[in-house]
């Protein structure tokens, strides 16, 4: 029979009052346990029964250890897993230094998701079109994960296996993303195509970072969103611009290439086609505002 | 069942709750505090915001435990005695409102906009309610009321 | 002195307050003691034989108190004729689309019943689908129903004139196949009731209705209990928009039938996503429509093809197909016309009315053709409308169509007019044609809706006014204000005929046993008839108060005065006595007189005739011309709507709030499924069902929106009111196209106009990126 649910399954609520106990709980109870912060993905998976019914959701709110983000100006934003999105899109610091993950943040869901949601549960939940992911891969993100084993640093580059499915073992639970502080004549910016102006998953998004000196291109990074089984790097687009002078047919060489790392499916939100030419439309669009201005585009 | 203590409209509350139950059901079942509704289930719609801690959030999303330390504000916590606040004025004088099931979430959502941002612009107002889904009115007089709204606590 | 003392006033809602407080109660907020909750349990396939249910685990479970299937409801079915009554509150020998309901539980929490729904299990015998409606109608075909073998549910075939004449002295004649897209009402309230079978013999509900009436006579039906036993009180509604919350759906039937098994109250409350896939939705249509005018631009005829998308019932679809073709003759002179309509059965959820239900399919296609042609005549699209549209009857004059509408005021060319020296449209030339890669665009419409919809055997509506002692004032009506504002209007219509304050009226919701019936909100009736029979009530009322200070005074009544609460006499005019006075002295006369007054909509009925295509089911006919200006990512294919400016022929805006905020609410409705709102479907199952891909508008997806009335003060309509609820949603959808076309050079045929559609239209014409 097919049921639509107003009600959650059954579980356990634990609020542990210490990391160590958190780690107990993960590496007892390993898949049937989940991780809640904001709940703004973890409610409706469980709401529409699209995971397993998990035995004990475990709220990490209590830690305070998990809270807050610091910057410092040479080794960057250190962002504890409960820092909201809201926070990743007002903060000063990360307006200022961070450009694109405060775009990133902003465009996602709603202001009710944004003041609970997580940047990380985001990164966890790792869906392929997940905002945050983009832009957090062209600042070079590592992620610090906490198991039975220990402590170990994954780039986030190698944090994706495929759609929601990350390295994070079931005894593990992310404690920092670190985003190492860039170069400070460096540009960033975060695009998302979607057809309406809010809630919208991204039907493509485009994060891009680069530092121009006299005209060449010192340093580029560009990352797609929704265009592959993961948010990747566009790493042969990079290549292409990496230390060259910076001109419209190079923009347009890197743009074209960026559509052969794709690999974006067919689905209801759009075709594959569509998809491809929009990470050539939205990441030619990225480059100019990174490296020349809109207005010069042709 | 597990005991909760929890703070709604200024009120204190003593109850029994399933791990499972969300803040939602327990405004609207428990405590009989209809006016907060459900739409989605699912934080899509915004028809079940209400204030937690002063910031706008969906309580279809919040399980219901973990809210014993905050402080909770529905609709029916915003009039002082059947005396309307400026936000409420403004819908009603003009005509932010069709058939009202959205009304209780978007009056919230735009007190906790103006809360933080007194004088919004069109943008401002606009992107502060994108969470609020409304079918009858096409926002258009919404968005009039909270600029209404806006004036009026200005003084 | 103005005209009214109530009437055109901005008026607040008289429910506003209620609603701001957060006390207005719709049905999910009703409980009583000892209530059960029913789950619906739902078919996995689209179209299967039942073999076999096995309730006995949902029913062990502890805290289930029953369980139900189609054997409960013993074969009744319902339909909106008596020959179309195929639908069952529970599947009954076979499902026919997928979630259709099979079972329910009633259980002491909604988690129990939840639980207990999945243990229902069920055996099928898969059998093969058809999902399309062309494909439907092919020989050889699955089946659907055994009454209509070739799945064709309905079927007319309509001949005014003589439309292959008047092609061949056309000067120029076009074919286009247009469609319009799977999209529902989308109403934020899912469908809910809270049902109590009392064992004595009667049925109690709080059902979200927008039409209590209908529900209130298939229940009745369904449990073979007289009227008068089965009481509806309406809850407030949560957004109607025809359809769903015109009829009854599974989960209605299923509370009652639950009552009536446990003895106890048992509530329902739909998911939103088992609204998104199981509710009634607007029809999808293939149009094959051919046009010809003369050299200048003179339609000569019209021939429309349509081949509608009915899904698993048969429900309101033989009005729609009615509907949809009788708008072809509106809001242009057309002497020549053919209809030939299909609509088809397939293994989808029903397809049913939606807001602009019928003429939304053929104004777009019509209205778009027109632009074309006029672009290959070279006639300015302003113009061509302009001599096409209807002319305004003189008064007291009315103009026929061709198939029997009448019209007795038409204000499409004051509203074009009005429209086309708007600076929008009269200014388009003048801003920036591009800015980076958006391209901006200016279109215009020129349409018609009906309004006063009556049908045989729902045209009945009553209502009553009733003077308290301290003339205050209750407005009894069986009319649904669902959102739309009918209860303010209707009160502002009392005051004004009273000569009260609009303040001194007070009206409730629907309750069977009290109000007197009226077929609810719907076909944009409920201003024109139920505002008729108020009107009547009042005078009624009035009279007879009259008539008290006549005697009591030693005047005629005709004498006597009654404005804004006050009491003159035109012998005495220095002499003013409150309302309040007279109606003490009418209710204490002689020994304590009741003061009721009652009226009910005289409109009468002219017979419509589904399979000849004649009649006028309307009382009048709303004109709306509107201008949109949109910009277009050349790149993206997004859509930006920066501006719509809508001129509309509502006779009289009588509470012009409602009227402005109803045609903002159309536009954006009728803007959402013309670019963003689309079911997207595979073989009976949708892919998009949630509020995340079921796209309707946000806030920041609306244009700023002006509205402005065309007075034509019609003979009809209570102080000259027309409709004033649908104008908007049919004439949004061209406007768009049009500035579509304005935009890119693409003339879009197919809705929804997607932002990938656009860009595959551009890359097809070798504009994309260049």
């Amino acid at each position: 029979m097919t049921t639509f649910y107003r009600r959650l399954p059954r579980f356990e609520f634990v609020q542990p009052k210490s990391l160590a106990e958190v780690l107990t709980l993960l590496a007892e109870h390993r898949e049937t346990a989940k991780v809640y912060a904001g709940g703004t993905d973890l409610v409706p998976l469980m709401r529409r029964r699209e995971i397993p019914a998990p035995d004990y959701v475990i709220d990490l709110k209590c830690l305070r250890e998990l809270e807050g983000m610091t910057y410092d100006e040479r080794t960057g934003l250190r962002i504890g897993p409960l820092t909201t999105i809201r926070t990743m899109a007002e903060s000063v610091v990360v307006l200022e230094h961070f450009p694109a993950l405060a775009q990133a943040a902003s465009s996602m869901a709603s202001p009710q998701v944004r003041s609970r949601g997580t940047f990380a549960g985001n990164i966890c939940n790792a869906v392929p079109s997940a905002d945050s992911a983009p832009a957090l891969l062209v600042f070079d993100a590592t992620i610090l994960l906490k198991g039975a084993k220990g402590e170990r640093r994954v780039p986030l580059d190698r944090f994706f296996i495929g759609p929601r499915e990350t390295v994070i073992g079931p005894d593990e639970v992310l404690l920092e993303i670190a985003v190492p502080a860039p170069a400070p004549e460096s540009r960033s910016t975060y695009l998302k195509l979607s057809p309406r102006h809010s809630m919208d998953l991204a039907i493509v998004g485009v994060a891009a970072r680069g530092a121009l000196e006299d005209g060449v291109c010192k340093e580029i990074r560009i990352a797609l969103g929704a265009a592959a089984p993961t948010p990747i790097r566009a790493v042969a687009a990079e290549e292409i611009l990496q230390g060259k002078r910076i001109t419209a047919e190079l923009i347009e060489e890197a743009a074209t290439n960026a559509i052969t790392q794709c690999s974006p499916i067919d689905d209801h939100r759009a075709s594959a086609e569509y998809r491809c030419d929009m990470v050539y439309a939205m990441t030619r669009r990225a480059l100019y505002r990174v490296f020349l201005s809109e207005e010069d585009m042709v | 069942m597990k005991p909760l203590s929890i703070t709604v409209n200024g009120k204190d509350y003593e109850l029994q709750v399933k791990a499972s139950a969300t803040l939602l059901e327990i405004l609207r079942e428990d405590l009989g505090l209809t006016g907060t509704k459900e739409g989605c289930s699912v934080g899509e719609c915004g028809a079940c915001t209400v204030l937690m801690d002063g910031q706008a959030v969906n309580a279809c999303l919040i399980l219901a435990a973990e809210a014993g330390d905050k402080e909770v504000t529905t609709i029916e916590g915003l009039a002082d005695n059947q005396q309307l606040n400026p936000i409420q004025e403004a819908f009603v004088e003009i005509g932010g409102l069709q058939c009202g099931f959205c009304t209780p979430a978007m009056i919230l959502s735009a007190k906790a906009l103006l809360d933080k941002t007194p004088n919004p612009t069109d943008e401002e107002i606009r992107k502060g309610l994108e969470g609020n889904f409304c079918r009858c009115t096409g926002y258009t007089k919404i968005i009039e009321s909270v600029k209404a709204a806006a004036h009026k606590m200005r003084g | 002195m103005e005209k009214y003392a109530v009437i055109g006033k901005r008026v607040p809602r008289i429910d506003g307050k209620e609603k701001v407080l957060g006390q207005a109660k719709y049905a999910a907020d009703y409980a009583l003691p000892g209530m059960l909750w029913c789950k619906v349990a739902r078919s996995p396939l689209p179209h299967a034989r039942i073999l076999n249910i096995d309730t006995s685990r949902a029913e062990a479970l502890p805290g289930v108190k029953a369980v139900i299937t189609a054997k409960d409801f013993g074969g009744w079915t319902w339909g909106f004729m008596a020959t179309t009554r195929d639908e069952p509150p529970l599947a009954t020998g076979k499902v026919r689309y997928l979630y259709e309901a099979v079972a329910a539980v009633a259980a002491i929490d909604e988690d129990i019943a939840e639980e207990a729904s999945d243990l229902i299990k069920v055996d099928y015998e898969e059998l093969p689908g058809v999902f399309d409606p062309e494909e439907a109608i092919k020989e050889g075909a699955p089946v659907i129903h055994a009454y209509r073998p070739n799945n064709v549910s309905v079927e007319y075939h309509w001949n005014f004139g003589a439309v292959e004449k008047a092609f061949a002295r056309s000067h120029i004649v076009r074919e286009d196949r247009f469609e319009t897209g799977k999209v529902v009402t989308g109403f934020l309230e899912p469908p809910a009731s809270l049902a109590y079978y009392d064992p004595s013999g009667s049925i109690t509900v709080w059902p979200a209705k927008q039409s209590p009436y209908f529900h209130y006579r298939h229940l009745a039906a369904c449990f073979n209990l007289p009227l008068n036993r089965v009481r509806v009180i309406q809850p407030f509604i949560g957004g109607g928009f025809g359809g769903t919350k015109n009829d009854s759906v599974a989960g209605d039937f299923c509370v009652v039938m639950l009552s009536k098994k446990t003895g106890k109250p048992v509530k329902y409350i739909y998911a939103m996503d088992e609204v998104l896939t199981t509710c009634r939705r607007r029809h999808n249509m293939v149009l094959y429509n051919k046009m010809g005018m003369t050299k200048d631009g003179i339609l000569t005829a019209v021939e429309t093809r349509v081949i509608a998308n009915g899904g698993a019932y048969t429900a309101i679809g033989p009005l729609t197909m009615y509907l949809a073709g009788s708008g072809n003759t509106l809001p242009f002179k057309l002497p020549n016309f053919k209809y030939d309509a299909w609509r088809a059965f397939t293994n989808n959820p029903v397809s049913a009315a939606m807001r602009g239900h019928g003429f939304t399919h053929t104004r777009f296609a019509c209205d778009t053709q027109m632009g074309m042609m006029a672009e290959e005549l070279g006639i300015d699209p302003v113009e061509i409308r302009m001599r096409n549209a209807i002319e305004n009857p003189k008064p007291g004059e009315e103009y026929r169509t061709v198939n029997g509408i009448g019209i007795k005021t038409c204000g499409l060319k004051e509203a074009m007019e009005t429209a086309a020296e708007d600076t929008l449209w009269a200014d388009r030339d003048k801003g920036p044609k591009r800015a980076g890669p958006v391209s901006y665009g200016v279109g215009i419409s020129g349409t018609s809706y009906q309004g006063g919809a009556r049908q045989l055997g729902h045209q009945s509506c009553g209502a009553i006014v009733r003077i308290c002692e301290d003339g205050t004032v209750n407005l009894l009506t069986g009319a649904t204000d669902c959102g739309q504002g009918s209860d303010t209007v209707l009160s502002m219509i009392a005051a004004e005929e009273l000569g009260v304050r609009y303040e001194d009226v007070s009206v409730k919701r629907v309750d069977t046993a009290y109000t007197p019936v009226d077929p609810g909100s719907y076909g944009s009736r409920v201003t024109l008839l139920a505002g008729q029979a108020t009107q009547l009530a009042a005078r009624d009322a009035k009279n007879q108060l009259l008539e008290a200070g006549a005697r009591a005074w030693k005047v005629k009544p005709e004498d006597i005065e009654i404005r804004n609460g006050s009491v003159t006499m035109k012998t005495s005019p220095d002499k003013r006595v409150s309302f309040e006075k007279l109606a003490k002295i009418a209710c204490y006369e002689g020994s304590g007189a009741v003061v009721l007054g009652r009226g009910h909509s005289a409109y009468g009925l002219e017979a419509i005739d589904f399979n000849a295509g004649t009649g006028n089911g309307g009382t009048s006919y709303s004109f709306t011309a509107q201008t949109v200006r949109l910009g277009v990512d050349m790149e993206t294919g997004k859509v930006d709507v920066t501006d719509f400016f809508i001129a509309h022929d509502a006779g009289v805006p009588l509470h012009p709030v409602s009227v402005e905020s109803q045609n903002q609410g159309g536009a954006v409705q009728g803007l959402s499924q013309t670019i963003y709102e689309q079911f997207i479907m595979e073989k009976g199952r949708t892919h998009n069902m949630t509020l995340l891909d079921y796209k309707m508008p946000r806030s920041t997806d609306v244009p700023d929106i002006k509205v402005t009335d065309i007075i034509t003060d019609d003979p009809d309509g209570p102080f000259g009111a027309k409709e004033a609820s649908e104008g908007s949603i049919v004439s949004t959808p061209p406007a768009v196209v049009n500035a579509l076309r304005d935009a890119t050079g693409v003339w879009f045929k197919e809705l929804p106009v997607t932002p990938e559609k656009i860009v595959k239209a551009l890359k097809e014409k070798g504009k994309w990126l260049k």
